[in-house]
């Protein structure tokens, strides 16, 4: 089991203690870590539905195996999705109480015993800093892709095989792999690390 | 610590010199020794011309036979340096294909930095029918694994076999849950005598510039070890080492086929080679329970080789049949 479904067993558990210890009080919340993920996954889901649309309407190409094919498709695929989302703006998957729980898993592996490895893997993966990233463009096509540690993947609720997390500085960027766009943004997503000014 | 490894480079130097044998006379491997044979050659005394091929492999009947690059994709001039020195080997030991460690295409993907990063140094062993595998690097774009000459079939992680060797090639820039269920399955159904990982990031290195990635680590080495993973081949640092077993597997780091980090490494006790001098390759023949492997570097001098016994504890085939 996972850290995740560790938190959210946690909660669970916490939600039926509290249902059974106070029966006089109002009903407690369900789970509230459960429906912020689930409302997380609902928006996932519907960014994926309208990207299948799009992928649809796209004309058919020979193959997508040579580079040059590789990228037509991807422009294209990018171009169509960006014309459907023209009014997406960063905060529109990483709700705020998504953007809370977001950080909260993230910064529980770095803050457990584990934390030093994490914080070592983060420091040596050859951290990318100073992009400037926007909701619905493309990520900096000659920008490398910071690796992000094992344990904060598996911390994170799974995606779709369309969409990958990816660590940018302190932000978490949610992206298209195939259409290389960025789909959401979530600022200040890693605690600053040792010697790391809190705005970088 | 320059003069430290540069030193000790050129008495290896001097000592493989000396020990130079044909690779009919290399002796056996000690299990519990791991290698008999390694030496680090870095010098004038082991350079020799590309048309004299000092050969370390063995060449033996129906081996399985490739050669190994890291963070090549640069477009640069020592990148095609070591392709042509590669293509000079293929002529004689016929390897049929290349793994890629990684960074295979370094900044833009515009179909001209594919041209120019791998299909123009590598045409002599693209039109020879060389196939090449590759795995994806921090700095390549996940859609490269469409690319048809990369042979990943569009996934970011696959599995391939030539003859009795099964290749598991990861992303390590993205190691998710799905990933890890993925290899546990493959390393748990494969029946072949040998297992070879290979991916971007190192989980040992005596590099400066990274190091190894200890969270990595935590993940895959408890796969490898129960599941009797041989031997690993990592990039990233631009630089070769060859590291002593950890937990009785082979470890390579080899990210320096384009890229180099000049006197990058920091001798410790679990290196058993190091290199950081220059661009290289390497050429792995594997014959039954023996791996014979020769590094070589852009100007053709042997700076490792030697012959790696089958661990006692991969018995694969015996294991994937309980």
């Amino acid at each position: 089991m996972n850290l995740f479904n560790c938190t959210v067993a946690a909660t669970w558990v916490l939600a039926a203690s509290s249902v059974s210890l106070a029966q006089s009080a109002p009903p407690v919340s369900v789970n509230r870590n459960s429906l912020v993920i689930a409302d997380f996954d609902k928006r996932v889901d519907e960014y994926v539905k309208l990207r299948k649309r799009v992928q649809g309407g796209l004309p058919a190409v020979k193959s997508k195996t040579t580079a040059a094919n590789i990228k037509q498709y991807q422009l294209s695929l990018a171009q169509a999705i960006r014309a459907q989302r023209s009014q997406a703006k960063a905060g529109d998957i990483f709700t705020p109480p998504v953007s809370q729980l977001f950080r909260h898993l993230i910064a529980t592996p770095l803050q457990s015993s584990q934390g030093g490895r994490v914080r070592a893997s983060l420091r040596d993966a050859e951290p990318v800093h100073g992009l400037n990233l926007v909701v619905n463009q493309p990520y900096p096509q000659d920008s490398a892709m910071q690796s992000t540690p094992p344990s904060l993947l598996l911390n994170l609720p799974q995606l779709p095989a369309e969409l990958e997390y990816r660590i940018v500085g302190r932000e978490l960027v949610l992206l298209d792999t195939a259409a290389n766009l960025i789909v959401d943004l979530l600022p200040e997503a890693l605690p600053a690390l040792q010697g790391e000014s809190a705005k970088q | 610590m320059r003069i430290g490894i540069s030193s000790l480079l050129i008495c290896l130097a001097f000592a493989g010199y000396a020990l130079q044998a044909s690779p009919e006379s290399l002796p056996s491997t000690d299990a519990t020794n791991h290698t008999l044979y390694a030496f680090a050659a870095q010098s004038a005394a082991s350079a020799q011309p590309s048309g004299a091929l000092p050969l370390k492999l063995p060449l033996k009947p129906k081996s399985v036979r490739f050669a190994v690059i890291g963070d090549n994709g640069t477009g640069d001039k020592p990148e095609f340096d070591v392709a042509r020195e590669m293509e000079a080997y293929r002529q004689v030991v016929d390897f049929t294909f290349v793994i890629m460690l990684g960074d295979n295409i370094y900044g833009r993907h515009n179909p001209r930095d594919f041209a120019r990063k791998f299909e123009e140094p590598y045409k002599p062993l693209l039109d020879a029918g060389v196939k090449f595998y590759a795995s994806l690097g921090n700095h390549d774009h996940p859609e490269e694994r469409q690319y048809e000459p990369f042979h990943m079939g569009g996934e970011r992680y696959y599995s391939f076999k030539k003859s009795d060797v099964t290749f598991f090639v990861l992303d390590s820039s993205y190691m998710n849950q799905e990933q890890l269920t993925w290899l546990e399955q493959q390393l748990r159904d494969a029946s072949s005598d040998w297992k070879i990982c290979y991916f971007h990031h190192p989980l040992y290195s005596d590099g400066k510039f990274h190091g190894p990635d200890l969270d990595l680590r935590s993940v895959l080495t408890p796969l490898f070890q129960k599941y009797g993973v041989n031997v690993v081949f990592s990039g990233h640092e631009h630089i070769y080492e060859r590291l002593k077993p950890q937990n009785d597997i082979y470890y390579f780091v080899l990210g320096n086929s384009g890229q180099l980090r000049y006197h990058n490494l920091r001798r410790s006790q679990q290196m058993e080679v190091g290199f950081d001098t220059d661009r290289d390759f390497m050429l792995v023949e594997i014959d039954k329970d023996d791996l014979y492997f020769q590094t070589i570097s852009r100007t053709g001098a042997t700076i490792d080789s030697g012959v790696l016994a089958r661990q006692s504890h991969s018995s694969n085939r015996e294991q994937s049949q309980k």
